[in-house]
């Protein structure tokens, strides 16, 4: 058996992978040694850093080696296996950069399996809530962990819990958001799919806090996995008797439900996610009345998102204080995001608040799949705006990116490098919304519809001088007058592009020109011909015969005739497509 | 089922706790699902069933690295414990003849977690 491993692997940028290079020679060394049967060396994937050269990591005592040169190989295993210690200003140390509170779960239990979580300390909370605590006390605990709302907004949810609890009521709800509708955002889905029991527990101490005797999921019906895990698990708590009549034994009783929704991304707002309940067309109402006051069949509830309460087991399993440990001043805790796009890692992560995009973007998520350069990341989804290269070093947490000119939102986290265009950008998240506004306040309905044209024209070769204008002043009156969130929060996309990229408007506008080469119509494709091999098989792709010649003339695109399907570009071996 | 009470719950919690050494657990959420977790699920439990190896094969959910799903995690005592990625009916098998077998980790398609 062996007693130690060696992990190795080149995440240079250097233009050869030498992975297989070290690997050979570390064997080579230990064969030299007669060592092979003790120590084993394995290449891997992904060693979790980027860029850093050969990295090599030390099991079992997980010692940490970047950039390591030929000539320190021979130096390495001499220290590591035969004298049983690190190697002398080689060896690094690495603070992980995600700490997991939400996820703690995720990956580690068989979500399907109640026994598994209770092994992992779940219910404990809500037994020391239900047994040690009362109402208030809940509250004031909430309160000390500076535990913010998820969703969005970020609301303290000790005060949304307060205000539902002050209002006396013959009955009272709580709900939990799980309509997640972001483009690019998936994080409640998999804590859903991944951990239901944090969630239903963190659902069941919101009611006992605020004094609810039912609840509801309102999951969107687009995530059947999620909805049959979540059955499944409350089921489960049911035959536990950690659901229904006197819980745990005592005199607390509660009984939760699930409700489905059909994928409107209005629906996720919380006035309409009420009123899709209540049976009735989706749309939302004004507020006040909050729906702590006058919320589900005009009782009082308390709304909130999937992590949000995902995050509630924890704190009272841990002390508020440890909770509060994480995070910047006015942001506690952690938060999931999404990490998508250009992004080389695509996945989920949980980082705590303060971190900086930068080290989201570069150290966890690996830079870009491209090599390029981070033109700017997205966040907050449609409410929320581009945050452009220069502030990479910005620590996240909602204040800081409210500053930038986009929000926390729920956690889609898109990362655009220097291919894409930043009026496409705009066009995308506006014409979402456009399509998911639900008509009921002309701000919404009209502006983001105008909007929309003027960006089109704009993308087209055919905006004219005073349209940022024009967009600027639609803007303003949707965030002054639209009922909602949605329509108050659609047009942050296009002021924060016009904000960081007024040139990349300006090039389209003036000179019909989009620099990152996206948008189609100001694009023009030719032949380089001093590249051109005439190999003909552009000739031959062609699907409107847009390309005339032959092989030995030479061949040329007649722009008449051209769709601008880039068919020719994807194609040509040689790139001697230029798309101008 | 017994209704519990914070006694049983406590007792409930003490006896779940994970008592298999020897454990494969395979990604089951959307996002390892639609990469192939089911076959690679399958196919775990099926050629460790042909082996009679004494190992677990259990389904948990999303570690995160959506990237690099489906997600295999290995834990076989005399091996350090691991996260495989991109794994495919193939690599299952060379993962239990290799790693659970002969306590050698796998070539190629460990993904190191921070945490
Ligand atoms: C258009 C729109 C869509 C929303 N979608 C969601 C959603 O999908 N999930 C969610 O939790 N909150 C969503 N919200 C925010 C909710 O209205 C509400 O603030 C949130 O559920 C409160 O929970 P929290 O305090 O735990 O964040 C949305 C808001 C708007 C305006």
């Amino acid at each position: 058996m062996y007693t130690r491993t060696i992990l190795v692997k080149d995440t240079g940028s250097g233009t050869e992978d030498k992975t297989r290079e070290v690997y050979t020679k570390l064997l080579d060394l230990l064969r030299t040694d007669k060592l092979e049967d003790q120590v084993q060396v394995v290449r891997v994937a992904d060693i979790g850093f980027y860029n850093k050269g050969v990295v090599i990591k030390v099991l079992p005592e997980n010692t940490l080696y970047v950039d390591v040169k030929e000539g320190d190989l021979a130096r390495l295993v001499q220290a590591t296996v035969k004298e049983d210690k690190p190697v002398e200003g080689l060896a690094q140390k690495k603070e992980p950069k995600q700490i997991r509170i939400v996820l703690r779960n995720c990956g580690r239990i068989n979500p399907e399996s109640i026994e598994e979580y209770i092994g992992q300390d779940g219910y404990r909370a809500l037994t020391k809530v239900l047994l040690e605590l009362n109402p208030e006390k809940v509250i004031e605990e909430m309160k000390k962990s500076g535990l913010r709302g998820r969703g969005g907004a970020g609301y303290p949810t000790w005060m949304k819990w307060k205000f539902t609890r002050q209002v006396a009521a013959d009955q009272k709800f709580v709900i939990c958001n799980a309509d997640e509708g972001d483009p690019g955002a998936y994080m409640d889905r998999s804590v859903l799919e991944s951990d239901p029991h944090s969630v239903i527990e963190g659902l069941i101490i919101a009611a006992y806090a605020i004094g609810a005797s039912k609840g509801y999921f309102y999951i969107r019906a687009e995530y059947p996995l999620a909805v049959e895990r979540i059955k499944k698990a409350l089921a489960q708590a049911y035959e536990y008797g950690l659901l229904g009549k006197s819980i745990l034994g005592t005199d607390f009783s509660f009984d939760i439900d699930i409700r489905l929704g059909a994928g409107a991304f209005v629906c996720g707002e919380e006035t309409a996610l009420i009123a899709s309940i209540e049976g009735k067309r989706g749309t939302p109402r004004p507020r006040p009345p909050y729906p702590s006051v006058k919320g589900l069949w005009d009782k009082p509830t308390a709304i909130n998102n999937v992590e949000t309460l995902a995050n509630v087991p924890y704190i009272f399993l841990k002390g508020a204080d440890a909770f509060a440990r994480v995070g910047t001043q006015t942001s506690k805790g952690t938060k999931v995001f999404a990490l998508t796009g250009k992004v080389r890692n695509s996945g989920l992560v949980e980082v705590p608040m303060g971190i900086t995009l930068r080290e989201i973007v570069y150290d966890i998520g690996g830079g870009t799949v491209s090599g390029k350069n981070v033109k700017a990341v997205q966040t907050g989804g449609p409410s929320g705006g581009v945050i452009p290269r220069e502030f990479l070093d910005t620590p996240v947490d909602y204040e800081n990116l409210q500053k930038l000119g986009s929000i926390m939102g729920s956690g889609g986290m898109i990362v655009m490098d220097e291919d894409d265009c930043m009026v496409d950008i705009a066009k995308f998240y506006l014409g979402f919304c456009v399509d998911e506004s639900c008509g009921k306040c002309a701000p919404c309905r009209i502006g983001g519809f105008q909007m929309l044209g003027v960006l089109a024209r704009i993308a087209e070769g055919k905006g004219k001088a005073d349209d940022p204008a024009i967009l600027k002043r639609i803007s303003f009156a949707m965030q002054k007058a639209s009922l909602c969130g949605l329509g108050q929060g659609s047009p942050n996309p296009v002021l924060s592009t016009l904000k960081y990229f007024t040139s990349e408007y300006k090039e389209h506008i003036e000179n019909k020109k989009c620099p990152a080469g996206k948008c189609v119509d100001l694009l023009n494709y030719s032949i380089i011909q001093e590249k051109c091999k005439r190999c003909s098989v552009c000739f031959t792709n062609c699907p409107v015969k847009a390309i005339e010649g032959n092989r030995e003339e030479g061949y040329k695109i007649l722009l008449d005739k051209c769709v601008k399907c880039e068919r020719c570009f994807e194609v040509c071996k040689f790139k001697a497509i230029a798309r101008k | 089922m017994e209704k519990l009470t914070p006694e049983k719950l406590e007792r409930l919690s003490r006896t779940s706790k994970h008592k298999a050494k020897n454990w494969i657990r395979v990604g089951m959420s959307t996002c390892g699902i639609a990469a192939g977790a089911g076959e690679v699920y399958a196919a775990f439990v099926e050629e460790a069933r042909k082996r009679n190896l004494q190992v677990e094969v259990q389904k948990c959910g999303c570690l995160g690295m959506c990237y690099a799903e489906p997600l295999v995690e290995v834990n076989v005592e005399g091996a350090p414990q691991v996260v495989y990625g991109k794994v495919t009916k193939e690599i299952a098998v060379k993962i239990l003849e290799k790693h659970v077998v002969s306590k050698m980790l796998v070539n190629d398609y460990i993904f190191t977690m921070e945490t």
